[in-house]
C-alpha cells in the first residue's frame, strides 16, 4: 500500500511539476510569439504593370522568392524583422522598384526583410541579396540574380536570360529551357540539372560545378573553374561534341566518344579528351576545363 | 622606345615620364592620344573620389532619365554604378558608394590597358622579343587597387568576413596567375586568352560584390 501511496504521491508530485514546466514553457513560448509579433512587420504593396514588366529588389539582408502570378499584377509580401529597416518602393512606368532601407543600427538579424513577391511571368527580374536565398520560379522573363553569399535556387524557366553572380553561395539552377545562362560564382558549388539553351556558361574559381542533362540540341556549354571539380552526367540519348582539358587535375571519361579527325588542342591522356557522341548533326558544344579540378564525364544510370 | 616598352612603363608617366618617354609620345600619335585619355580618366576618377557627393535625389534623377532615354535597360538597371550611391540611409553605404566608382573606374582602366597591350603584343609580336609575365605591366599599380585595401575596408565593416574574403582573394590571384602563365606559353592559344580574361573577371566580381555590402 505504502508503496502504491508513495508511486501514487510521486505520481501527482510529477504530474505537478510536469503541469509546473508545461505552464512555464507555454508562458516562455507565448511570450516568445508576442515578441516576434511585435517585431516583425508584414507589409503588402500592389502595382499594375503592362507587358513585360521590370521589377527590381535590393535587399540587403534577408531572402527572397519570386512566383508568377496571375494577371498584369505585382504582389509583394515582405516581412521586416525589425523596425530599423524599412521598404521603400517605386513605380516608374513599366518598371517596379523595391529597396529594403536599413536604418542606423541596423544589423544582419535586425536589417532583415523577407519578400515573396508574385510577378507577371513574362516580367523581367532583378533580385539583389547579400545574405539570403535568391529564388525564382516558373518565368519566361530575364532573371538577374546577385548577391556576395546568397544562396540561389532558380527554377523551371524558359526562353529567358537568366544570369548568377555569386561569392560563395551555393547556386541550383534545374528546369531552365532554351536559357541564355551565365553563372559567375567564386567559390560556390554550382549545380545545372536539365538546364539547356542556346548558352549555358558557368565560371568558377574555386567551386565544383555539377551539370547533369542532355546538352540540348545545338547549344554552347562552357563549363570552367579553376581549382573546383567539374562532373557532367548525361543520359544515353545526348548528342555533344565535347572537349576537356585539366592542366594539373585528372579528365575521366566514361562514355565512349567518336575521336574527332582534327583537334585544336594536344590531346594528352588523363589531362584531355575530345570528341563527339550521339549524333553530330545536332550537336551541341561542350567545353570543359579545369587548371587543378578534376573532370569526369560520365552517363546517367537507371535508378 | 616602341609602343610597348612604353605601355610597359605607363605606371609613372602620370608625374612627367622619362626623356625616352616624352621622346616616343612627340613622335607617335597613337601613343600620345592614349596617354591623354589615360590620365583623363585617372584624374577623373580621382576627383570623384575627393569631390562632395550630391544629393542621392540627384543620382536617382540621372538613373530615371537615362532609363526613359533607353540608355540604361531595366533588367540591368540595378548593375549600374549608380545603384549603389542612392542609399542616404547608411553612412558606410555611402563610403562603399564613394569608393565603387573610381574603384571601378581603374579596375576596368586596367583591364583596357591589359587588353590593348596584348593586342599590340600580338601585332608587334614578328619583331619584337617574346615577353614574360614579369614583362608584363603591373595591373594593380595602375589600377591603384590592391587586396590589402579592400581586406582592410572588410576589415574595418565587417570583420567577420575577413577570413573568408582573404581566402576568396587568394584563389582569384592564383587563377590570374596560372591563366598568365598558359597565355603566355600559348600566345596563340584563344583559349588560353579566353581563360585570362576570365579570371580577371572573377576579381572583378569579387571587388564589385565586396564593394556591394549595404552594411549599416
Amino acid at each position: 500500500m505504502y508503496g502504491c501511496a508513495q508511486r501514487r504521491d510521486s505520481g501527482n508530485l510529477m504530474n505537478w511539476r510536469t503541469m509546473k514546466s508545461l505552464g512555464i514553457g507555454a508562458l516562455i513560448v507565448t511570450t516568445a510569439m508576442a515578441g516576434t509579433l511585435v517585431a516583425e512587420n508584414h507589409k503588402e504593396y500592389r502595382f499594375n504593370v503592362g507587358p513585360k514588366a521590370g521589377l527590381s529588389v535590393n535587399n540587403p539582408y534577408g531572402s527572397i522568392s519570386v512566383k508568377p502570378s496571375t494577371g498584369n499584377t505585382v504582389l509583394i509580401n515582405a516581412i521586416l524583422h525589425s523596425d530599423k529597416v524599412e521598404v521603400d518602393n517605386n513605380q516608374a512606368g513599366n518598371r517596379v522598384e523595391v529597396q529594403s532601407h536599413l536604418l542606423p543600427g541596423a544589423d544582419p538579424e535586425t536589417g532583415r526583410v523577407d519578400y515573396e513577391i508574385f510577378a507577371p511571368a513574362d516580367a523581367s527580374i532583378t533580385l539583389h541579396s547579400s545574405t539570403g536565398t535568391l529564388r525564382a520560379e516558373k518565368l519566361h522573363g530575364d532573371v538577374t540574380l546577385e548577391g556576395a553569399g546568397a544562396t540561389v535556387d532558380v527554377h523551371d524557366i524558359s526562353n529567358a536570360h537568366v544570369h548568377v553572380k555569386t561569392l560563395n553561395g551555393a547556386v541550383t539552377l534545374s528546369n531552365v529551357q532554351e536559357g541564355h545562362v551565365e553563372v559567375d560564382s567564386l567559390s560556390g558549388v554550382v549545380t545545372l540539372d536539365h538546364v539547356t539553351g542556346p548558352l549555358v556558361q558557368v565560371i568558377s574559381t574555386s567551386g565544383a560545378i555539377n551539370y547533369a542533362g542532355d546538352f540540348g540540341d545545338g547549344g554552347e556549354y562552357r563549363l570552367t573553374s579553376h581549382s573546383g571539380d567539374i562532373e557532367a552526367i548525361v543520359p544515353d540519348n545526348t548528342s555533344a561534341d565535347v572537349s576537356a582539358s585539366s592542366v594539373k587535375g585528372e579528365v575521366r571519361d566514361d562514355i565512349p566518344l567518336q575521336p574527332k579527325t582534327h583537334s585544336w588542342f594536344d590531346v594528352q591522356a588523363g589531362r584531355t579528351f575530345m570528341g563527339t557522341m550521339g549524333r553530330a548533326a545536332v550537336s551541341s558544344t561542350v567545353v570543359l576545363r579545369s587548371f587543378s579540378g578534376k573532370i569526369h564525364l560520365r552517363k546517367r544510370t537507371a535508378k | 622606345m616602341t609602343c610597348v616598352e612604353l605601355q610597359e612603363s605607363l605606371a609613372g608617366i602620370d608625374e612627367g615620364g622619362t626623356a625616352e618617354q616624352q621622346a616616343h609620345l612627340k613622335s607617335c600619335p597613337e601613343c600620345s592620344a592614349l596617354v591623354k585619355e589615360l590620365l583623363l580618366i585617372a584624374s577623373s576618377a580621382t576627383e570623384l573620389r575627393e569631390s562632395d557627393e550630391p544629393s542621392p535625389r540627384v543620382w536617382n534623377s540621372i538613373e530615371i532619365a537615362l532609363r526613359r532615354e533607353g540608355l540604361i535597360h531595366p533588367p540591368h538597371a540595378d548593375q549600374s554604378l549608380l545603384r549603389n550611391l542612392d542609399r542616404p540611409w547608411s553612412a558606410k553605404g555611402w563610403f562603399w558608394g564613394r569608393w565603387l566608382v573610381p574603384a571601378t573606374a581603374v579596375l576596368l582602366l586596367a583591364l583596357s590597358i591589359r587588353i590593348l597591350h596584348e593586342k599590340q603584343m600580338r601585332q608587334v609580336e614578328s619583331n619584337s622579343v617574346p615577353t614574360t609575365s614579369s614583362a608584363i605591366v603591373s595591373d594593380s599599380v595602375i589600377a591603384g587597387l590592391n587586396d590589402d585595401d579592400l581586406l582592410q575596408e572588410i576589415a574595418s565593416q565587417s570583420p567577420a568576413t575577413q577570413a573568408q574574403y582573404a581566402e576568396n582573394l587568394r584563389h582569384a590571384n592564383q587563377y590570374i596567375q596560372d591563366a598568365k602563365s598558359i597565355a603566355d606559353a600559348n600566345p596563340y592559344d584563344e583559349e588560353a586568352r579566353r581563360t585570362l580574361f576570365e579570371a580577371y573577371q572573377q576579381k572583378a566580381m569579387l571587388f564589385e560584390l565586396a564593394m556591394d555590402r549595404s552594411l549599416p
